[in-house]
């Protein structure tokens, strides 16, 4: 049988590829990375405070949050919720200066 | 080294703003001068531009709350007091152009100047709220953020982009070994048909796996690159306080006839002592604690866990120690088990467990050298490595255990089997009752349901029926034992 096949390295013969199957997450997620959801989330708390207390600082955060979750984020995971939150966190932005355009005052 | 210049640029935007901040106060003072200055006009004078004219108007009204507050107001007669030589003519005639205005066109001052007179509390001055002063500088906290996401972004971008390239020359010195080994390189789950895609799948900015398949002695290994977060601008900054390094994490499964039985792990010492406590099959099958790699010939930083001492020099093989040895720097840990089951899983209360599902698995885990620093041509280094990972694949299918070791090891295994269904019998037994209970329960719920009373009185007879069986099969039993018993 080997002559038969000529140059196909007799180790690839009559084996069949397995199909990739990715490893599923929720059998083990403490494997699973969860800074994204944790900044998401974060974004999404200082987003609302922002602009509910009308904080200037609580926006900026947030801002920070949304990008930080962006980066960090799964390519599996859904660009609508990345999107929400960053929109949110803007829009808190936005509004605490339209509500107040005097400058941010440090803490010091 | 881009990651280094961001910091000073940083810290440079950070020093700029605190220097702006002691500006404000000046203008703060300006205007409160302008204040006291009794010309009606003296509130649209604009501060922002002459410090000369602060100056001029500066000396009189600091002199005017060391003179009582009506001579202030007097413009006809001001009396220029002791210490006031430094002013020049041009002081005086602005006084004279003040005299001026008064005759001339105004008519109200006088009504100030009779108030002015009784006036004994100080004039409260509100500073010009600062968004309303043509000055960018007070928004300094802002631009300051913006700044920082700026630089956010721009270390994403770059991050991003050396993440990209060293994935993309680790697969370029790969990819031949990997084709002339694997039918199938590279998948990523979607296609129905298992075809070779050929390049990385990226799972993240800094993970990316690649699958191959179709080579005799195993069913598929994943190489899954694991690089630092290079694009998050945090993680940077906390890897300068804590160094750490690429990892490279190759997972080979194999095949039930592909492996003898036996668990085994070699790597540098803190790997062994967190993957003993971590790891289901090695804290179960290797009890004891990590040996030094010394006695088999490796170097002392590494250390071995084993089943028995039959598997260790059955796997560490010549080649296999002159593999370790010439790349010890770069191995993290190798871990060959046929029970392996992934990590301890934290079992919630009162859930009938079941033995978890093992896999004969082959598990690398090489550090990338270069500490975060590394280099596109690092990449090649590692190509060895793999090469130890293709002979590892055809040595663990030779390997065979002897009569002796054989027997151990199914005694381990049965051994193992038995306290796991100890723990669990409380809890088994528990689960068999209320199933026997939902069974009897929804039988009842049935007769209940029945509409037509003929069927329902069948159904219950049969029921009893049944239950009279079971009691008297179980007295049939406790008879048997009894006899057996005597």
């Amino acid at each position: 049988s080997q002559t038969l096949l000529g140059s196909v390295p007799r180790r690839l013969v009559a084996v069949v590829p397995v199909e990739y199957k990715p490893p599923s997450t929720e059998t083990n997620p403490t494997l699973e990375d969860p800074t994204p959801d944790y900044m998401n989330l974060l974004g999404m708390i200082f987003s609302m405070c922002g602009l509910m207390l009308k904080l200037k600082w609580c926006a900026w955060i947030a801002v920070y949050c949304s990008f930080i979750s962006f980066a960090n984020s799964r390519s599996s995971e859904d660009t609508k919720q990345m999107m929400s939150s960053f929109m949110l966190s803007i829009s808190a932005v936005v509004m605490s200066y339209l509500q107040n355009p005097q400058p941010m005052s440090p803490p010091w | 080294m881009r990651s280094l210049l961001l910091i000073p640029t940083l810290l440079l935007l950070l020093a700029l703003p605190v220097s702006r901040g002691r500006y404000n106060d000046d203008f703060d003072d300006g205007e409160d001068l302008a204040d006291f200055d009794d010309n009606d006009f003296a509130e649209f004078e604009d501060m922002n531009d002459d410090l000369a004219a602060e100056a001029e108007t500066a000396p009189p009204p600091r002199v005017s709350p060391s003179s009582q507050p009506e001579e202030d107001e007097d413009e006809a007669t001001v009396e220029l007091e002791d210490g006031q030589d430094g002013f020049d003519d041009s002081e005086t005639q602005d006084q004279d152009m003040y005299s001026k205005y008064d005759q001339e066109e105004f008519e109200g001052v006088g009504d100030m100047e009779k108030t002015g007179h009784s006036m004994k509390d100080p004039l409260i001055i509100h500073t010009v709220p600062a968004h309303l002063q043509n000055s960018w500088e007070s928004y300094y906290m802002e631009i300051l953020m913006v700044t920082g996401l700026l630089a956010y972004i721009m270390n994403y971008i770059i991050g991003k982009n050396k993440n990209s390239r060293l994935a993309q020359a680790w697969f370029n010195s790969h990819r031949e070994l990997l084709e002339s080994n694997f039918a199938l390189v590279g998948d990523d789950g979607t296609s129905k048909e298992a075809v070779s895609t050929g390049k990385l799948n990226q799972e993240n900015e800094h993970i990316y796996n690649l699958w191959c398949s179709g080579r005799v002695c195993c069913e598929g290994m994943l190489i899954q690159l694991k690089f630092l977060k290079r694009q998050d601008l945090l993680n940077v900054l906390a890897r300068m306080m804590r160094p750490a390094c690429d990892q490279v994490q190759i997972k080979v499964t194999l095949n039930d006839e592909d492996m003898d039985t036996f668990v085994f792990a070699v790597g540098t010492k803190k790997a062994m002592a967190r993957l003993q406590k971590e790891m289901q099959d090695l804290s179960e099958f290797c009890g004891d604690k990590p040996k030094s790699g010394a006695k088999y010939g490796l170097p002392e930083s590494l250390a071995i866990l084993t089943e028995m001492g039959e598997v260790t020099d059955g796997v560490m093989d010549n080649k296999m120690v002159h593999y370790i040895t010439n790349h010890a720097d770069k191995i993290e840990s190798i871990h060959f088990s046929d029970q392996f089951s992934g990590p301890k899983v934290m079992q919630e209360e009162g859930q009938p467990l079941k033995l978890p599902e093992t896999k004969k698995t082959l598990l690398f885990t090489f550090n990338v050298p270069g500490m975060g620093n590394t280099s596109p041509k690092d990449m090649d280094t590692l190509l060895p490595l793999m090469n130890m990972v293709i002979y590892s694949i055809d040595k663990v299918k030779k390997l065979r255990l002897n009569r002796e070791g054989k027997q151990k090891a199914d005694r381990n295994r049965a051994r193992v089997e038995e306290n796991f269904l100890k723990q669990t019998h409380a809890q088994r037994q528990e689960a068999a009752q209320t199933r026997r209970e939902e069974k009897k329960r929804a039988e009842k719920e049935r007769i209940m349901n029945e509409e037509d009373p003929e069927r329902q009185r069948r159904l219950e007879e049969a029921a009893q029926r049944r239950e009279q069986k079971k009691i008297e099969k179980k007295q049939m039993k406790m008879k048997q034992i009894k006899v057996k018993a005597m």
